[in-house]
Formats: C-alpha cells, structure tokens, sequence
C-alpha cells in the first residue's frame, strides 16, 4: 500500500469533536464578559474603515489577533494539537503585521467604492463574523458560551479582520495582511470537515468570498491602470 | 512487613474499590508482573472483584446481553510468558486527548473506571496523542491504580528526547514507575530506539518492548523487523475490513512467538457507525455461533478469535460503549468456519 494514500484528514486531527466544541464554551465561560468588549472593538474598527479611517482600524484589532494567540492557541488548543503553538506564533505575526502596516500607512484605501468587489465582500465578512456567527450557536440550540464571538474565538476573529482588510486596505498591502486570517479559515474549515462537525461549509465559502474579495480588488487595479494608459 | 502485606494495605485503602497496584503516584516500588501474581490471596480478591464487576455489568445491560456479561473477560497469553491479557484493551487516541478541561477529564476518568471494572488490562497511548497521557495520569490518580493495569506507551521522535527521556517523561504523566509495554511508534527512527527500548528492558526499567503501525502502512519494513529483531510485541491495523496482515505479519507472529495488539479494530469509527446508520441488522446465526448481540460483539470477536491476535484495543468517549467493547471479550467465540462467515457478511454489505 502507498503509504501517502492511505493518510486520510482525520489523521492530522488529534482531538474530537466534542472536544474542539467545548474548547470553544470554554473559552466563552472563562472570559464572559469580555466578548462585550472585543465585539466593541471590532464594530469600531468596521465604523472607523467605513470613514476612511483604516490605519486606527488595524491597530484596533492588532491586540485582538495577540490575545486569541496566547489565550487560544498557545494556553489551551496547544494542549490538544502540537501544532498550536505554532499558529498562535502565526497569529501573533499577524497582530505585528497590522500593526506595521497601520504605522507608515502605506496600502492604505483612502476611500471606498461601494460597489467595488473588495468592499462588497469585505462588508458580507464583517457582517457575518460580527452579527450572524455569534447567533449561530445558540439558535441551533446550543448555550450562548459557545457563541463564537470576534476576539475570543479565531473563526471570527479571522473573519472580521479579513473583511476589515478587504475593507481599508489597497494593493500589495491587502493581500499580505489577508494571508493568516485566509489560512486560519482553510485550517478550520478542514479540521470542521475531518471532524465531520456542521460549519465546515460556511466556512470554505467564506474562504471563497475573501479570496473573491482579494481577486476583484487586483482585476480593478488592472481595469483603473488601463484606463489611465489610455487617458495618457 | 512484607511486600504482599504491604500491597494489600495500599488496596485496602483504595478509596474507589478498585485494586491499587500503588498508592499515591511515583512511588518507588520496582517490577510489577510476578510479584503480581505471586500473591496467593490477592488473586482470590480479584476473582471477587471480577465476579462483582461481571454482576454489576450483568444488572446494568438488556437481558439479551445478561448471559454473555456473566462470562468471564477472556484473555490470552503473551508468548514466552506466563503473563496473561484481557483481550479487549482501550486505546486512547483522539478520544482521551481533552487538554485540562475538568468536565471532559471527569468524563473520561468515568470511561477508566468502567474499563477496570469489567475487567480490562492493556491501556495504550503514545506521545502522539496530545494531552492522552496526561488524561490518564489523572484517571489513575483519581481511581488508584488498578491491579489489572497494563500500561503500553510508545516513544515517537517528533516528542524529543531520546527514547530513555521520552519513557521518563510519560512515566510521570501517567504517574507510574515503570510501563508494562513500550513500542516504537510507526517505526520512527526504530534502530535507534528499540536499541534503547532493548536497555531499558534488560535493565527492567520497562517490561515488554515492541513496535507499531497503523493503517497498512510499511508493512514490508514491519515483517523485516518481526523478522530480524527481538520483539516481544506488535501493534498493527487489523479489524474485519482491513485484513492485510492475516496474509503475513499475523502468521509470522504466531511462528515468531511475538504478542500481537490490534489497533483501529472500528476503523476510526467508521465501521461500526456506518453499520448502525445504514441500520444494518446482525444475522441471526452470528448470535448462534458465537453469542453476538451487538456490532461491538461481531467486529471485536472477529479480531481478538484470530489465534494470533492477543488483545484489541477500541477507543472509546462514552461509558456506555465501553461496557459494549468489554462485553465482546466475554462468552463463545468465532470458530475458524464462522469468522470466514462474518468477513464474507460485511464484504457483502
């Protein structure tokens, strides 16, 4: 037997559902109320973008990313997965990367149009990590700690920030800050379908919208370029 | 004081009820096995013990199930040694791997203690499993640890460490002083390891030594090794759909004297899942032959009634399952003639 093929996805995924599910509740249980908090925070950041404003945006979320680094990955997913404390390594690159890139302001939008497609699917991302996704538990009946909330849990926490960028950042600057948050999605959106848990769906079309996001903000910026060669 | 009037103290104390081979957690007290079953009216305890369990599980299941509970856990010696195995262990991958959730720890020390009760031995984990051995450092801590433990653990490289650290390591996670069994787990770096395995067990700082693989994976390299290297066990893939080793490895055990554990007896879950979501019924005559009630009885009794095959090892979150996986160890088992019957059954699902 080739030894590659008989590896299936389950074998990376160490833990089971049940397991990942309550390590969600407990992170609700331990920081209620704090998600009062970090959903504040994030529905700044989404206002200040909204007014051009996109620099104070990314240093709003920046301490969000380093907290569900350590609180999640590195002090509790850690103890069930090798590899958690690396992507909290990967999640606190991501808080320092926004907040370099808010520093110089360099790729940031400096205003929005409505119906670019960046901005339209930045603006179903925040709407969906920051208004539907934490309803999703308990309307399925489950407690309100295992909502999953921006800035506790990293679906959302990466799902916000996605649209944020979509959102307030341009150009090369847009596409580095949306690696993290893009390969946080697919990795949860994996580990949901090896644990054969709903939301796994979701979450690979979410996957999908941001990288839709991403390739109509590059085809605009070819579109606008042509049309200014030709004004030239 | 003598070292069985000792012992007998410690069990007395045991506040679970559960033999305690210890109390308390890494206490110096050296070999387990022949002191074990050197003790005369320890075993009359046990006998006791395994009587009030079998009765326990008999008053707690369907009256369809009431016969084969009364049966006693059938085991099956390690060769070349007078050492003797229930035959339905516990794995603990993915299921025992809960981090420091109190809840979840709870639940699982629950599982633990349902497994001793009805009877079971051999407990397998490995540094693979995340926070396994951890969960069940803090099972036996909680319950004491049970005469019938078996303790199996494996040294894998990616942990660090050599395979001497990594035994020490796990030894203090599970709080015991030394493993019944460690294998190297899927032949990782195994020259060097099971060379150190071989010390450590000359040394009698570990009992058994062995090695793993899972899914059919590098079974070519895994028969060279049964074949050249002295090893007292093996754990491979073997459950009624994957029966590649029946072709080789199975039969050169045998011949090689090598204690065979089986592992993914439920293919991950999928086998025994799938068959109760399609609610496919067992055949009658599986429950003439050889006395199965359940899924558990028809997947398990197929693997542990292969004669070389000691000891099958399902894992398990629930209670509930685990007095279904320990009842299959119990009552008649598969002929040769029914087991082609049961292999030809589920091929033709």
């Amino acid at each position: 037997m080739n030894d590659w093929a008989s590896y299936s996805l389950q074998n990376f995924i160490p833990f089971t559902e049940n397991v990942y599910f309550r390590l969600m509740e407990r992170m609700g249980e331990t920081f209620w109320p704090l998600h009062l908090l970090t959903l504040a925070l994030g529905a700044g950041a989404v206002a200040l973008v909204l007014k051009h404003r996109p620099r104070i945006a990314c240093l709003l979320i920046a301490p969000v990313w380093a907290f569900v680094a350590v609180a999640f990955f590195m002090q509790r997913y850690g103890q069930l997965n090798w590899a958690g404390d690396y992507i909290g390594y990967a999640f606190l690159a991501q808080a320092a990367l926004l907040v370099l890139i808010s520093l110089p302001g360099r790729g940031l939008g400096k205003s929005l149009h409505w119906k670019s497609p960046p901005v339209l699917t930045g603006g179903a991302l925040v709407f969906f990590g920051l208004v539907v996704q934490p309803l999703l538990a308990p309307l399925a009946g489950d407690s309100w700690y295992q909502a999953q909330v921006f800035g506790v849990h990293p679906d959302p926490t990466a799902i916000v920030s996605l649209g944020v960028i979509l959102l307030g950042l341009r150009s090369l600057a847009m596409w580095v800050a949306a690696v993290i948050p893009l390969l946080w999605i697919l990795i949860s959106a994996l580990t949901l379908l090896a644990l054969d848990a709903p939301g796994a769906t979701v979450l690979f079309a979410v996957l999908v919208i941001g990288v839709l996001g991403l390739i109509g903000d590059a085809c605009c910026n070819v579109a606008f370029l042509k049309r200014s060669n030709k004004g030239e | 004081m003598s070292r069985g009037n000792a012992i007998n103290k410690e069990q007395d104390a045991c506040p679970d009820g559960i033999f305690c081979r210890y109390l308390g957690r890494n206490q110096s007290q050296p070999g387990a096995g022949a002191e074990r079953l050197a003790m005369n009216n320890r075993l009359t305890r046990r006998q006791i013990l395994r009587l009030m369990g079998a009765t326990l599980a008999a008053v707690s299941l369907p009256s369809g199930q009431l016969f084969a509970a009364a049966d006693p856990l059938l085991e099956k010696p390690v060769p070349g040694a007078g050492h003797k195995l229930p035959v339905i262990g516990m794995g603990t991958w993915r299921t025992f791997n809960v981090g420091n959730d109190p809840q979840l720890l709870e639940a699982r020390t629950e599982v633990v203690r349902e497994f001793f009760r009805l009877g079971g031995g051999l407990v397998d984990s490995s540094p693979m499993y995340g926070s396994a051995p951890d969960v069940m450092g803090y099972a036996l801590e909680k319950l004491g640890i049970p005469e019938s433990l078996f303790a199996a653990e494996k040294v894998w490289s990616p942990a660090g460490g050599s395979a001497r650290e990594q035994v020490e390591s796990l030894e203090q996670r599970w709080g015991v002083n030394r493993f019944d069994l460690v294998q190297v787990h899927n032949l990782t770096d195994w020259r060097t390891h099971l060379a150190a395995l071989q010390e450590m067990k000359a040394e009698g700082r570990v009992g058994y030594v062995g090695i793993t693989t899972s899914h059919g994976r590098r079974h070519g390299e895994f028969e060279q090794i049964m074949g050249s290297e002295d090893i007292d066990f093996v754990q491979l893939t073997y459950n009624i759909t994957h029966r590649e080793a029946e072709n080789r490895l199975l039969p050169l055990a045998k011949e090689r004297g090598i204690a065979v554990i089986a592992n993914r007896p439920y293919d991950g879950g999928r086998l025994i899942k799938g068959l109760q979501r399609r609610g496919e019924k067992l055949p009658r005559w599986a429950e003439e032959e050889c006395g199965c009630n359940t899924w558990a009885d028809f997947l398990l009794k197929f693997i542990v009634s292969h004669p070389a095959v000691n000891c099958a090892i399902p894992a398990t979150t629930r209670v509930e399952h685990m007095k279904e996986n320990m009842l299959a160890g119990r009552g008649e088992m598969p002929s040769a003639a029914s087991r082609k019957r049961m292999a030809a059954f589920i091929e033709s699902l």
